[in-house]
């Protein structure tokens, strides 16, 4: 572990923790997107100080280029200063949060202690360390792993997206322009059906208050 | 890795100095040139009183920008609109970390080079609609989703032809991609067809990137003032200005990089050759400037969803196709 | 390896110095006369009552998801183009329905209007 690597580590964690928080206690929306935006950049960070340098690269365009505009248009979409919800917590629900967030944050630490910590640097890899770890994180690497052993949640990948952009269109579009039409063509027999309803109706009961009332 | 500074800290150190200068100076006076030529496409003579032709304008615009008022609208959140436009001129920057500039002299030779600098690209976006959304004003907004919307949309078919040229070399690393391209064929004549489209393709999807016309739609001045920049004032104008210039050079160098081949070229030293690249496609984006028309935000989408990016999938194909047929 | 990451980390670095350079230069030269009515929003005059009320349209989210996926599909090509020599005819052939796959979810996008921009 270098200086350099060590210092860059402790910079990209405290911005990744820092931006983190700032994502959930900003009130703006748009502030706690943009906080979003800065954690995914610091995690990037680290991934690259894990010699990890491809996701790092995939993290940036993917994650940071790509989701968060998307969380950015849905924040667009709704209306960035929604009115605040009222603040129904009170003492309990506030202990108990904080209880599942400690208990949460000791079971991870305590999973995470028996395992060695790869060596954090932007340096070459140590004689010791060999091929393995000048391979690990590599496009080579990453390739191999993904399209020979992961070949069929590679190609399910394509199916998932399919069925991404299926669902997105069916919640977003809403309805084409025949199927209102057709939907509004339906409404109208309705109505018109209901207003003779209607009409009969009125005719029956003014016939019957006509001849009624004699039993 | 055979590099001029062996020292990876003094090497990025120079480097950075090196190249935000050049670039910050190429930027000024690419501004003059841009003047001058718009004046000649347009039967004036362009900047003349500043120095012998106008050439000490970009001075002057310099000191008149840092002398003016620095102003935040009312209503606007301060701490977005301030940090919006330093991360522009940042992020254009940034790209250029990657670009061999000649053999044995960039910054960083990252083994996924092309990724990095797509990636930062792709970025940029960002600090434009930050700028559009925090200056609590209805143009900047518009213009800002306008920006990101067109930015998102042409990144796909970029990501895509700069794939072309990683197919044919079977690698992700800018200067390597270079030297493939001295040892046999410039990749905007191979395979033949298939890269001369995916070099046009890419050279219009950069000029949707860094929002030259035809694509300048979100800061379309006879309907949105300026776009996400209207409320900024001072150097914070000034700032997106060069970010923008600095950005429009990056992909020209970019594109010669990955299709012109780079440094390669008889006679001239290589360095000359990049550079002399750069500049002529970057005299190409002036001159497509100030010769067509602005397109609509629908026509800009359908000539991304509908064309781009259906010709560029079957680049990509055509060219793996390609390898495996002639090698 | 990752030694050649080091420069172009430097080069951030730089970058942030020139730009808070910039700054502190500006701030320490320009004019500093400030009214109230300088800081009103430039709308062409009329009356601003700030952008936060604005909700856009919902073909923005539809361009973001298109997006999205799009640009998945784009990252995971760079890999395989990198090592698709080794992969042989079999390399190529997954790549092919890969896309194929996508060019349909396109086609879909297409007959259901979703790349159109207005209506």
């Amino acid at each position: 572990m270098t200086a350099g690597g060590e210092a860059l580590f402790a910079f990209c964690a405290l911005v990744a923790v820092l931006s983190a928080l700032g994502t959930v206690i900003v009130h703006s929306p748009i502030r706690a997107a943009m906080s979003l935006l800065a954690h995914i950049i610091a995690l990037s960070g680290l991934f690259l100080l894990l010699h990890a340098q491809l996701l790092a690269a995939l993290q940036m365009l993917v994650y940071a280029g790509a989701v968060v505009v998307l969380f950015v248009f849905v924040i667009m979409m709704i209306g960035p200063s929604v009115p605040e919800p009222p603040v129904l917590r009170g003492m309990v629900t506030k202990t108990a949060a904080i209880a599942i967030m400690v208990v949460l944050t000791a079971i991870l630490a305590f999973s995470l202690m028996p395992v060695h910590m790869p060596d954090i640097a932007l340096g070459p890899c140590l004689p010791g360390e060999g091929a393995e770890c000048d391979q690990f994180g590599g496009v080579g690497a990453f390739s191999q792993s993904l399209f020979l052993d992961g070949l069929v949640p590679f190609e399910l990948i394509s199916v998932l997206l399919t069925v991404a952009i299926v669902g997105a269109i069916a919640v977003a579009r809403g309805r084409s322009r025949e199927e209102v039409a057709a939907s509004q063509h339906k409404r109208d027999a309705q109505a018109k059906a209901a207003a003779e309803q209607g009409a009969r109706e009125q005719a029956m009961a003014a016939e019957v208050s006509a001849h009624g009332g004699h039993g | 890795m055979g590099h001029l500074i062996a020292n990876a800290w003094l090497r990025g150190l120079v480097h950075g100095a090196l190249l935000i200068t050049v670039l910050m100076t190429a930027v000024a006076w690419i501004s003059w040139f841009e003047r001058k030529f718009a004046a000649r496409v347009q039967s004036r003579l362009g900047p003349t009183m500043v120095g012998p032709a106008g050439l000490l304008q970009p001075i002057a615009d310099a000191f008149k920008m840092f002398q003016k008022e620095d102003i935040i609208p009312r209503g606007a959140d301060s701490l977005l609109f301030r940090l919006a436009p330093p991360l522009t001129l940042f992020l254009s920057l940034a790209t250029a970390a990657v670009l061999p500039i000649m053999p044995g002299m960039l910054a960083s030779d990252l083994d996924i080079g092309v990724l990095y600098a797509l990636a930062f690209s792709g970025l940029l976006a960002f600090p434009i609609w930050v700028a559009g959304w925090s200056s609590a004003n209805k143009y900047a907004l518009l213009g800002g989703m306008r920006m990101v919307a067109q930015g998102i949309s042409y990144e796909i078919p970029m990501v895509l032809c700069a794939l072309v040229p990683v197919v044919v070399t079977g690698s992700l690393s800018l200067s390597e991609i270079v030297k493939y391209q001295a040892a046999h064929h410039w990749l905007v004549f191979w395979p033949p067809g298939i890269g001369v489209i995916a070099f046009v393709l890419f050279f219009t999807t950069a000029l949707a990137e860094s929002n030259r016309i035809p694509f300048d739609i979100p800061e379309a001045e006879s309907e949105l003032v300026a776009g996400p920049t209207t409320e900024y004032t001072a150097i914070r104008f000034g700032l997106f200005a060069s970010a923008e210039y600095a950005h429009s050079v990056v992909s020209c160098a970019l594109a010669s990089a990955l299709f012109l081949g780079g440094w390669d070229g008889p006679v001239l030293p290589p360095s000359v050759w990049m550079l002399l690249k750069t500049a002529a496609l970057f005299v190409i984006v002036t001159w497509v400037r100030w010769s067509l028309l602005r397109l609509r935000s629908d026509q800009l989408m359908a000539l991304c969803w509908k064309y781009l990016v259906p010709v560029s999938l079957a680049l990509v194909l055509g060219a793996g196709a390609w390898v495996y047929v002639v090698g | 390896m990752l030694s050649t990451y080091l420069p172009a980390l430097l080069m951030l670095v730089v970058a942030t110095v020139f730009a808070v350079g910039i700054f502190t230069l500006t701030s320490v030269l320009g004019t500093k006369h400030m009214t109230p009515e300088k800081a009103i929003p430039y709308e062409s005059g009329s009356e601003s009552d700030g952008a936060n009320q604005i909700r856009l349209s919902v073909k923005f989210y539809l361009t973001a998801i298109l997006f999205v996926v799009f640009d998945i599909e784009a990252v995971f090509l760079y890999p395989w183009a990198s090592i698709f020599r080794q992969l042989g005819w079999f390399g190529l052939v997954e790549m092919f329905a890969f896309i194929g796959s996508l060019a349909i979810t396109l086609l879909y996008a297409w007959k259901k209007g979703a790349l159109e921009w207005e209506k």
